[in-house]
């Protein structure tokens, strides 16, 4: 037995476990420094590296490189198993290494002319990140704010929770005020009292150090104080689990309102813009609540949404439109008005949803996606084919939509118009919330987690599925309609494949199965991007990292359903 | 008692694609019975019980529940009708809660008052539930998730229960639970199609039995009968 024991080579485990460590903390930061690499390659850091959170100081590009090294730290001291002191020093390792990549990087760019591949690789690329250092002074620079980048990972990593949370505040306060300067100065444009904080914290090109500070500090208290409270409150109620489910309940409300209150008082005050914005924000919300219903709900993958987007906006500019292609131009039809005309668009979308529903009844799974895409699909080249084009106006689109009018006004301020949008999100989204827990909606969570014992229990697959598909289409017709009168016409081009990749998209991101979550996920992936133009470019990377990064972190969604966070939270049956 | 065949199965053929799994099983299971069905695996059991409930379509034969035929009929409406189909493996909604999956078996019932009164009683056949009412299913013991599965379907009302293995994977304590508890469902009135491996267990309960051997029935009778064959000792009861 023990000479058994004995021929087993053994390793010495404290020089193993160090060993083992040094690796993550190279395979880390090798991670971070490629990403960098990459980053600078394509022309993402040249782009962050002209967006400035404080003036003459900060970058998003400094921000970027800084988080990066920070994560490979948290990373690093999270999964480092060995002493404090030997994470220490792998944390900085970690990060120095992060930091080596870019050296390289500069020592290539100096021999080597790269621009021919890489357009973004020029040499004023690195100059502004580095403050006019040089090289050496430079390489210096990256590799200590790599480290230093991964100390205060790891640091904030290690704290307990409340003073993380309120530096992750204070932070991101400071990078909101930066980064969104410009919106926020226009916020701030007015009365008295307003503009002279303006003027306090922001110089006309962007955050003033002080500025920052200011910000840092104000998050930092408030979440403190938040915190204190929130403690308190915990304290007085004692434990109870039955008592936590209500006030869930109300503080879920409370956000909820608080979100709704945002949204009304927001773009009011950010100018018309972000008005516009928040316009098509609203119409991906409708869309997201649609499709929520067929892929959240009943749980049928939908690749060819759009497909019902299109024939609410193009029966809209049939019923509507002032131009040869409209009905009333060639039929004895009478031109409507836009009101007259929602109902119809809405119900000529549930229509064809339902139409759309009926081949693939009895598809499941990764066929039905692609069938639904196929579908999709079929509806815009009918759209731009020739043999459509006498009535539907081909590639040209239909143009001379009315706007809606309310007593007589035209609504052609984009803001009125955000408004309007808004009220038709608040009915729909009632109507969505009402379904999901209606009888309907059970028979949706049966069918989707099982079918054959949904039919076993009474319930009508071909009715359900039908319905779900008409619901959807129907939230989908009514975008869709709006779209065409906010744009005053429609191109068969707005109707790609593309905008059911979005809806599904923001879904994911946000929670499926969530109304909140569809909000979350519409501003981030439809209002952040264009708010942030100048990143346009790379709106789809971004698109690719966010997914990855929620389905990593938070495959629930940034805003989960409690039912759905219980889904991915719980193994399946055997 | 009403001793006339509330299901009956004639000459029933079902084939998957081109195969033919059950070819000419005739069964009757009469008002307030238990009939026990035993064969090998891949005899074709779980085939003629989702048949019956009409997951499955039948190539020939018909099958008639309470007087009507139902052999083409959709599965929710067969559902409707009064018959109850307990699936091999569980299979509960996994994410939702004991008592979730109870409320989604009562899913064609309005009788508020009715549904609590049912799930009151079967919490006290099924006392374990009580004490999981609020858990995820998904992450129930194999017996507890059996019981909500057959809990689940006695929810709705059902006039006739098809239960397909009940047993499998249970530990002897739980499996005698199991069957105890089907011979008390079937006391309060309850007629039951049973599908079982454990034949000496699903024999003595039976009032009846049935022996499938690839896709057809080769023996039938009374369940104490069939114990004391030696074809069945031999194949079965080993
Ligand atoms: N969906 C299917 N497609 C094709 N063949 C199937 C399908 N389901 C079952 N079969 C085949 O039909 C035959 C009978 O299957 P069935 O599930 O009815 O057997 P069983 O008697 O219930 O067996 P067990 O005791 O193992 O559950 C098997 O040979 C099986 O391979
Ligand atoms: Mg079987």
């Amino acid at each position: 037995m023990t000479t058994a024991v004995t021929t087993l080579p053994v390793l010495h485990p404290a020089r193993s476990l160090a060993r083992m460590d040094m690796t993550l903390a190279l395979r880390a930061g090798s991670v971070a420094g490629i990403v960098a690499v990459y980053a600078a390659a394509v022309g993402i850091l040249k782009v962050f590296g002209q967006r400035e959170v404080i003036v003459d100081h900060l970058t998003l590009g400094h921000v970027f490189l800084f988080s990066l090294a920070g994560a490979c730290g948290a990373y690093v001291w999270t999964r480092s198993k060995a002493s404090i002191r030997l994470r220490v020093i792998n944390v900085v390792i970690a990060g120095i290494a992060s930091g080596f990549f870019l050296v390289a990087l500069i020592a290539l760019m100096a021999n080597v002319n790269l621009r021919w591949m890489f357009t973004a690789l020029s040499s004023d690329l690195l100059r502004s990140l580095i403050y006019d250092r040089g090289a050496v002074g430079g390489s210096v620079l990256f590799l200590g704010a790599g480290a230093l980048g991964a100390i205060c990972g790891a640091l904030l990593i290690g704290l307990p929770q409340t003073p993380r949370r309120c530096l992750v505040w204070g932070l991101s306060a400071v990078l909101i005020a930066g980064v969104f300067q410009e919106l926020i100065q226009i916020a701030l444009r007015f009365g008295w009292p307003i503009t002279s904080l303006r003027t306090f914290l922001y110089v006309w090109r962007g955050l003033t150090l002080q500025g920052a500070m200011i910000a840092f500090a104000t998050a930092f208290c408030v979440c403190w104080a938040l915190d204190l409270g929130r403690r308190h409150l915990r304290r007085r109620r004692g434990p109870a689990d039955i008592d936590v489910a209500i006030p869930r309940l109300r503080s879920q409300l409370a956000s909820a309102v608080l979100l709704l209150c945002i949204l009304v008082v927001f773009p009011l005050v950010a100018g018309s813009y972000i008005g516009q914005v928040m316009m098509l924000v609203s119409l991906f919300v409708l869309m997201g609540m649609g499709l929520n219903i067929e892929v959240g709900l009943a749980g049928l993958l939908d690749l060819g949404f759009v497909a019902f987007f299109a024939v609410g906006a193009y029966t809209m500019a049939l019923l509507t439109a002032d131009s040869e292609f409209a009905l009333a131009h060639y039929t004895s039809l009478p031109s409507l008005t836009f009101w007259m005309a929602l109902p119809l668009a809405v119900l000529a979308a549930t229509g064809i949803g339902i139409l759309f529903g009926l081949p693939v009844l009895g598809v499941r799974g990764d066929y039905l996606a692609v069938a639904t895409l196929g579908l999709g699909e079929i509806v815009r080249v009918l759209v731009i084919s020739d043999a459509a084009k006498p009535v539907l106006g081909g590639a040209q689109g239909i143009l001379q939509v009315p706007k809606p009018t309310i007593g007589g006004i035209e609504l052609v301020d984009p803001m009125h118009l955000f408004y309007l949008t808004l009220v038709f999100v608040l009915v729909a989204a009632l109507i969505a919330w009402r379904l999901e827990g209606s009888r309907l909606g059970r028979a949706w969570t049966a069918i989707r987690d099982d079918e054959d014992v949904a039919q076993a229990l009474g319930i009508n697959l071909v009715q359900c599925k039908l319905l779900a598909y008409g619901l959807g289409a129907a939230f989908a017709g009514l975008a869709g309609a709006i779209f065409a009168a906010m744009l005053t016409s429609v191109y068969p081009h707005s109707f790609s494949l593309l905008v059911s990749i979005n809806v599904l998209a923001l879904l994911i991101v946000g929670g499926l199965g969530s109304l909140p979550g569809v909000i979350v996920g519409a501003l981030l992936l439809i209002g952040l991007p264009e708010v942030l133009r100048e990143f346009n470019e790379y709106r789809f990377l971004f698109y690719g990292v966010l997914l990855i990064v929620v389905m990593q972190w938070r495959p629930e969604g940034l805003w989960p359903s409690p039912q759905r966070k219980r889904e991915v939270r719980t193994p399946r049956l055997g | 008692m009403n001793v006339q065949p509330i299901l009956q199965v004639t000459n029933l053929h079902v084939s998957y694609d081109q195969i033919e799994v059950l070819r000419g099983v005739s069964l009757s299971v009469d008002h307030g019975s238990i009939v026990t069905l035993i064969g090998a695996n891949g005899a074709g059991k779980s085939t003629l019980l989702r048949c019956i409930s009409g997951i499955l379509r039948p190539k020939m034969g018909s099958i008639t529940f309470a007087g009507a035929e139902i052999g083409e009929r959709p599965a929710h409406l067969i559902a409707r009708s009064g018959l109850a189909h307990v699936p091999e493996g569980r299979r509960l909604f996994a994410k939702l809660t004991v008592d979730e999956n109870l409320r989604m078996g009562a899913f064609r019932r309005n009788d508020r008052r009715g549904i609590d009164n049912d799930r009151e009683h079967l919490l006290e056949v099924f006392p374990r539930l009580r004490e999981r009412f609020r858990q995820v299913s998904g992450t129930l013991s194999g017996g507890e998730q059996q019981m909500v599965a057959m809990a689940r379907a006695l929810m709705s009302r059902p006039r006739m229960l098809l239960l397909d293995e009940p047993s499998m994977g249970l530990s002897p304590i739980m499996v005698d639970f199991v069957f105890e508890t089907i011979r008390k469902i079937n006391g309060e009135g309850m007629t039951i199609l049973l599908v079982e491996q454990n034949a000496s267990l699903a024999l003595q309960i039976a009032t009846n039995a049935y022996v499938i051997e690839n896709g057809a029935i080769s023996l039938e009778g009374s369940g104490v009968h069939l114990m004391d064959d030696p074809r069945v000792r031999e194949a079965y009861l080993g």
